[in-house]
């Protein structure tokens, strides 16, 4: 397959993109502030000597709500695509996506535990009780996928076909019991469920982002150190270590960063769908199959592509606000088909 | 010492409080509760409205102002863009970060019990009445809707001297598909009670339809809450979808009721007594003719 854009276009490209996307980000919503009142807060806010009369309301939506949102959207949007591009290495499978490891329904399982059965854990201490839906999400996408990688062991050796079937098994088991919790939630908790169902970077504060940066600069300063593995994993398992890879770390690192990184996303921002699976593709229609470009260029379009979706999220009902999800999914699922089939002409 | 401090703390918190309230009431109003925007629409207020949630349904009118959407999914930014001063709704608004962004803009957040009992009616009336200045008002029709009660209450007890306590079943649907029935602890559950019904589900909260359990309950009375369909569309829906309740002792006398499911969330509102004499009519039709005809 012949690359349309050169790594280093692509790399500029995109990263236009991404300034472009954090501006905006930055720069619209429901409240409109003059650009010049944008413009002079985030100066301010970068500790640059302005003058703050009359900025008050604009210091405030920016500092407040606009930035903690926009760092969301960028780490979820990253983290979720770099993911997505481990998975794919990982099952050599184009349909792989990071909920075929159990992250995504252990963390669902883990969510409707917090919501339906908030009220029974009603006795924690008041720290931790608004943190238990993360909590629990975060701890549920570990879990399951740690069985996941468990069951596809065998003799010191991780089988990826059994992983698979047993990733589809563990989902189907996680979606029985939160078919069961829906079951016993009352209208409210249904309603809440549904929504984190379909994510959402509304209410993003510092408090809940911090962990969600920490993962993510993580993950992505580790997955890319793996792009020559990952390459040579494209060959066949026994080709990559022939080729002097260990092929067995390699396989527990990308299940372990996916984990931890989808787990943390889906903690600080609901499911959402839809990023991890077709960004990577977007980028290697664009650029070709080198996980040498692949890796950190999907973290950039992944983050770009939230941010935007997030934007529509936010303005196309205002004030009232989309479910991300709905979004990510209305407007890539489309452009996706388009790049497919101009690439088949 | 440190009580006369807390004590002197505590009467200037008063005072402050009482002045600036005196000084300055709240005049652009967002509520994010179906029964508080009717309340606040019942104190006169309506005008003060300038947004609601996807709850707030009646009056028709507040359809017109802008929707913050959903009472536990609002958007900090969306609603700030409606420069409020005041943000009301139940204890079920958030999320939770979302209020305090809000509150940190310097909106005060007003939060309701959705509580379906008296007490709670009078404490959310008092505070309403406080906020719009309306407080003689608030408390003129927190005992005229008591007193509707208190009557209503009489009333059943009166019927049911001659006639028993009808058994009904309470399906809440949509267009008839696949009802869910009230159980105990719902607000529904509260509303039959008060109407003079004896609920005969036993579950608690609202749990789908089961052919088998309702072929072993005789429900007298049918009430249906339809939230696509109203009157006799909902009515043949709901037979047309579920044949089963056709063989029911209400089916066969004709005794299905309709009841508006916009009352059936959020606390107690104000259209509740006249729906509950409607009820109560239903259920014990032989008073009700008698009390038509000694008019």
């Amino acid at each position: 397959m012949s690359t349309l854009v050169k790594p280093r276009s692509l790399f500029i490209g995109l990263g236009l993109l991404c300034v472009l996307a954090t501006w905006l980000s930055l720069a619209l919503g429901p409240v409109s502030l003059p650009l010049l009142d944008t413009l002079r807060a985030a100066l301010r806010m970068l500790g640059l000597p302005i003058a703050g009369d009359g900025l008050e309301q604009a210091e405030l939506i920016l500092g407040q709500i606009r930035l903690p949102r926009t760092l969301l959207g960028l780490a979820v949007g990253g983290v979720l695509a770099l993911s997505g591009v481990a998975m794919q290495g990982l099952f050599r499978n184009p349909l792989a996506d990071p909920g075929l490891v159990g992250v995504s329904s252990g963390a669902a399982l883990g969510a409707a535990v917090a919501i339906v059965g908030g009220s029974l854990f009603g006795g924690l201490p008041e720290a931790i009780g608004p943190y238990l839906l993360s909590i629990c999400a975060f701890l549920g996408g570990l879990g399951v996928t740690a069985l996941v990688y468990r069951l596809g062991r065998r003799n010191g050796q991780t089988n990826v076909a059994t992983m698979l079937l047993a990733g589809i098994a563990l989902t189907a088991l996680a979606g029985s019991a939160v078919g069961l919790f829906t079951y016993l939630a009352d209208d409210a908790t249904l309603r809440t469920l549904t929504f984190w169902n379909l994510g959402s970077l509304n209410g993003a504060s510092y408090a809940r982002l911090w962990p969600l940066l920490l993962v993510t600069t993580v993950v992505a300063l580790w997955l890319p150190r793996r792009a020559r593995a990952l390459n040579a994993l494209l060959l066949g398992e026994s080709e990559a270590s022939h080729l002097g890879i260990n092929v067995e770390r390699l396989k527990r690192e990308l299940v372990f960063c996916t984990a931890l990184g989808v787990g943390a996303a889906v903690a600080a921002a609901g499911m959402i769908g839809f990023v991890g699976l077709v960004v990577p593709h977007l980028v290697r229609l664009l650029a070709g199959p080198d996980h040498r470009v692949l890796l950190p260029a999907s973290i950039l379009a992944g983050a770009s592509l939230l941010l935007l979706a997030d934007l529509v999220a936010r303005l196309a009902l205002a004030p009232a606000e989309l479910p991300i999800g709905i979004v990510t999914a209305f407007i890539g699922a489309p452009f996706f088909l388009f790049l497919l089939l101009r690439g088949r002409a | 010492m440190r009580l006369s401090t807390s004590a002197i703390a505590l009467c200037v918190g008063l005072l402050v409080a009482r002045g600036a309230a005196a000084v300055e009431l709240p005049q652009r109003w967002v509520s994010a509760g179906g029964a508080l925007s009717e309340w606040v629409s019942a104190l006169g207020a309506q005008a003060r409205l300038v947004g609601v949630d996807t709850t707030s349904q009646h009056p028709e009118s507040l359809k017109a102002l802008p929707s913050i959407g959903y009472q536990r999914q609002l958007s900090a930014e969306g609603i700030l863009s409606l420069s409020p001063q005041i943000l009301i709704g139940t204890e079920e608004m958030g999320p939770p970060p979302v209020l305090s962004q809000i509150r940190s803009a310097g909106v005060q957040v007003e939060l309701f019990s959705a509580q379906p009992d008296l007490p709670t009616l009078q404490n959310t009336l008092q505070r309403l009445g406080r906020l719009l200045g309306s407080e003689a008002q608030a408390t003129a029709l927190f005992d005229g809707y008591q007193q509707q009660l208190v009557q209503q209450q009489a009333w059943v007890n009166q019927a049911q001297t001659t006639a028993e306590a009808p058994g009904v079943l309470l399906l809440l649907g949509h267009a008839g598909g696949k009802p869910l029935i009230a159980g105990k602890d719902t607000a529904a559950d509260w509303l039959l009670q008060q109407a003079g019904g004896r609920n005969l589900a036993t579950h608690s909260g609202y749990k789908p339809f089961s052919v088998e359990s309702l072929a072993g309950l005789t429900p007298d009375v049918l009430v249906f809450s339809d939230r696509a369909l109203t009157g006799d569309a909902a009515r043949e829906a709901l037979f047309k979808q579920n044949p089963i309740l056709t063989s029911t002792p209400a089916a066969k006398t004709g005794r299905v009721l309709e009841l508006d499911p916009t009352l059936l969330v959020g606390g107690l509102g104000p259209r509740l007594p006249q729906s509950l004499v409607k009820l109560s009519a239903g259920f014990y039709p032989a008073e009700s003719a008698k009390a038509t005809a000694a008019q």
